[in-house]
């Protein structure tokens, strides 16, 4: 079965672009362009990865990964952001995240993080 | 007038060519073109007369992404392109055919996403560089004129004296793109800035 994976940016040219690489690499996309989106949609499409954003109106990737973790403690993030702070990659991943990617993302770094990621899932 | 020393003028040029380096490595990677990037400069002005300053660098109707960022150094963090630059970007981004002069929905959203990782990965370095967490705004892009442009900036640093600008040309080799990047910091941020600049430049040697 292919693994289902919900996109949360709210730049849509950055979405296209993850979709893309995922869907030619054969996994369902579903997208969200802002947080409370991604949590009902995390809530209604159960995807197996959320490929989540930081810096985004309303709220930001880190309260969206929050609220993910006590929605489902199983849940299986991986940030992808222009942010290129290490303070920031080590609050994501402090924070529950399965791996970290700074943008632009090459599509062999993206898909070799998020099989990594679903790995993590088995 | 604040002046800074050599030193501190040294370490703060070598910290920008560090980040602004990142930011065009990020676009040439997102291009796939070469990124002619200038030495940067570093100007401090009374706020009165940033807007004299940054007239003389851009003039007329600009495609500008603006990012507020905040910490313990804050200010202001733009990517300016001329028009005809920016739908260039766009068309070679999403190899769509722009229209000369043209900023559709679709130019925008490139340009604004363009904006916010070359922001980010200059900011995101000094952060990284100078052991500070800087937390950004979501990026803005408007098209207006400079005057435009300063008067925002203007409103929001209300209050302050002197303002530090640094900014650094580009230009995408083989096209018509070029830009600059630019920072305005307030004064108090300066001070800060300064004292980071020279802790990161201690441990340097």
């Amino acid at each position: 079965m292919k693994a289902k994976i919900l996109i949360v940016d709210d730049s849509a040219m950055a979405r296209r672009g993850v979709r893309h690489v995922l869907e030619s690499a054969g996994y369902d996309v579903v997208e969200a362009e802002d947080g409370l989106i991604a949590l009902e949609g995390y809530f209604l499409d159960k995807p197996d990865l959320v490929v989540l954003d930081l810096v985004m109106k309303g709220m930001n990737g880190l309260d969206v990964l929050k609220k993910l973790q006590e929605m489902d403690a199983g849940v299986r993030v991986l940030v992808v952001s222009a942010d290129v702070q290490d303070s920031s990659r080590e609050l994501a991943v402090s924070g529950g995240a399965s791996g970290f990617l700074t943008k632009p993302v090459d599509r062999a770094g993206l898909l070799t993080a998020v099989a990594k990621a679903l790995e993590a899932t088995a | 007038m604040m002046e800074l020393t050599a030193l501190q003028q040294d370490a703060l040029v070598e910290l920008l060519n560090i980040g602004f380096g990142r930011a065009a490595a990020s676009l040439s990677q997102l291009t796939g073109h070469r990124v002619l990037l200038d030495v940067p400069q570093v100007t401090l002005h009374a706020v009165d007369e940033v807007g004299e300053a940054l007239e003389r660098l851009v003039h007329g109707h600009v495609a500008s992404v603006h990012q507020i960022f905040t910490g313990p150094v804050a200010g202001d963090a733009l990517l300016i392109l001329d028009e005809s630059g920016a739908a260039i970007l766009k068309e070679l981004l999403t190899n769509e055919p722009a229209l000369p002069l043209s900023i559709d929905a679709s130019a925008r959203e490139v340009i604004t996403e363009v904006g916010n990782i070359l922001l980010n990965a200059c900011l995101g370095t000094f952060g990284n560089l100078l052991k500070v967490q800087v937390s950004f705004s979501v990026p803005h892009l408007s098209i207006e004129n400079v005057g435009a442009i300063l008067e925002s900036l203007m409103v929001a640093h209300q209050g302050i004296r002197y303002a530090l600008v640094v900014h650094a040309g580009f230009r995408l080799r083989d096209t018509q793109v070029t830009g600059y990047l630019m920072i305005v910091l307030s004064v108090a941020s300066l001070d800060r800035l300064i004292h980071a600049v020279e802790d990161w430049e201690q441990a340097q040697r």
